[in-house]
């Protein structure tokens, strides 16, 4: 394309075939304790 | 539903439902917004004086190419997700351990009133905390990993019972086919050379607390006798980070209205050798000199930019002024599933609290509120309406999540916060969450020009 570049490949409807598993870490406890930060955890289910 | 923005040189436009996440050049930027509710003719003639007709078609294909291939104005049809995280059976997964009700320093800003959380100073006793290890294990189902906070007030002022409590789980994970992982918050006071040691052997995090420069982190963060604590803790972190070699730790600390430029206190941290820092927004009553207010945002965004520039420049250099922002860090290809993004920390459900007395409560942040205590270890969960009220506050059923671009990168946001600002945790606090927009751009920005970069 000569307008668009397209970042990333794997969307977030492609987590549906395998999420829901529950094994990844608990957001709040790795370093905020006071802010609600998801989108930068990783799967643990890959 | 799309989100667009431009920062630092790039526009970004981003696919809130499918994830997708594009780089565009100044005219797709300009027309996507009126892609769906404009025919093409009438593109044309609208962006007829700053793009040629050529120009607007062309754009135009690419943005039809990219909605036929499911990754632009993709329809939210999520909800359905919620039967499916709606059907897990309810288990534990991670315990905040209130190791001590006490501190030794007195932080001003401290959610658990300096350290003793609405109540008096207590210390947790061995047995309590083998109890929590008994309850989350009995908790947990399937679920093998485990995770335990062990947080304060000050934790290292009951270190012993820690390594009891570590080394009965480590017994009983064995047992029951479980693996724990370990973390501890301290700000360092009594860290020493043999408690580094046990950490590094035992935790497999550790959260460190300094709020940046001397003068910055001495006035919030003072000792119980008002001198600072930087010259203490700072020489001790450093040993802390490198024996770890700089990994499986962030050093955390807080910005608030008297020090809005921040970007100053993270950079001072990345300069004292820390490699994974994170800082956050002060969360307190609008009365409080230190609360941020909404006139302060445009301050506080323009020093994310500035702060997010910085970072972009020193992954590129690489080297020893590199450096990870918490804050800052997004998985756009690995990240975690919609079930997760969907339902969030877990407060009150898979994540709970639990107080030197063995009280439990939805996060360490409802500690105290006497109409949120769930239960004991001893006696397990006896709130079920209190649960039940925490499952069901996903991002669907806020008034101000649902249609939000950000849903699904903050997740709902903190139910705590939103409780302590608003009075309900189904109304979210909007200073965060302009905050975290704020964060997200910054964080796809450097991402973007990353990926510039490699094309």
């Amino acid at each position: 394309m000569k307008h668009v570049k397209t970042l990333n490949t794997c969307m977030l409807k492609n987590t549906l075939k395998k999420g829901g598993c529950g094994e990844c870490q608990t957001s709040c406890q790795s370093a905020c304790k006071t802010s609600c930060t998801v989108a930068n955890q990783s799967c643990e289910n890959k | 539903m799309i989100h667009k923005f431009s920062m630092n040189g790039v526009n970004v436009v981003m696919d809130v439902i499918s994830g997708a996440v594009h780089v565009v050049d100044e005219i797709v930027y300009d027309i996507v917004d009126s892609y769906e509710e404009m025919c093409e003719e009438a593109l044309v003639v609208k962006f007829a004086d700053k793009y040629s007709e050529k120009a607007v078609r062309e754009a135009c294909e690419e943005i039809k190419e990219l909605k036929d291939a499911g990754m632009l104005f993709v329809e939210d049809d999520y909800t359905n997700v919620l039967d499916m995280v709606g059907k897990r059976a309810p288990v534990v997964k991670a315990l905040c351990l209130h190791i001590a009700h006490d501190c030794n320093l007195k932080c001003k800003y401290c959610f658990a009133e300096e350290g003793e959380y609405h109540g008096h100073r207590s210390l947790m006793s061995a047995e309590v905390g083998k109890k929590a290890i008994d309850f989350i294990i009995k908790s947990s189902g399937s679920r093998r990993n485990l995770e335990v906070d062990f947080f304060g007030g000050e934790p290292l002022m009951n270190f012993d019972v820690v390594k009891e409590i570590v080394e009965y789980a480590r017994e009983e994970e064995v047992k029951y086919g479980k693996n724990f992982r370990f973390t501890i918050t301290t700000n360092g006071i009594l860290l020493n050379d043999e408690i580094q040691e046990y950490i590094n052997k035992n935790m497999h995090n550790v959260v460190i607390s300094l709020d940046g420069r001397k003068e910055v982190n001495d006035r919030m963060r003072p000792r119980a006798g008002g001198q600072g604590s930087y010259d203490v803790i700072v020489p001790k972190f450093q040993k802390l980070a490198e024996s770890r070699n700089q990994t499986d730790y962030y050093i955390r600390g807080t910005f608030t209205r008297q020090n809005l430029d921040f970007s100053k206190d993270v950079l001072h941290m990345a300069d004292l050798g820390f490699k994974q820092i994170s800082v956050e927004p002060v969360v307190g009553q609008e009365y409080e000199e230190y609360a941020i207010r909404e006139e302060d945002l445009p301050a506080i965004y323009e020093e994310y930019e500035r702060l997010a520039c910085e970072l972009y420049e020193r992954h590129k250099e690489g080297g020893e002024k590199d450096f990870n922002f918490f804050h800052f860090m997004i998985d756009l290809s690995g990240g975690p599933c919609v079930a997760k993004r969907l339902v969030g920390c877990g407060s009150g459900t898979e994540y709970l609290a639990v107080t030197p007395e063995g009280d439990l409560y939805p996060c360490h942040q409802f500690v105290g509120l006497d109409e949120f205590k769930m239960g004991t270890v001893f006696t397990g969960l006896e709130r079920e309406d209190i649960r039940e009220n925490f499952e069901s506050c996903n991002v669907y059923a806020k008034e101000d999540c649902k249609n939000c671009w950000c849903r699904f990168y903050c997740s709902g946001g903190c139910a705590a916060n939103a409780h302590q600002l608003n009075g309900s945790i189904f109304k979210p606090y909007k200073i965060a969450c302009d905050l975290q927009k704020k964060r997200v751009e910054c964080a796809i920005m450097i991402k973007a020009k990353q990926f510039q970069e490699e094309c």
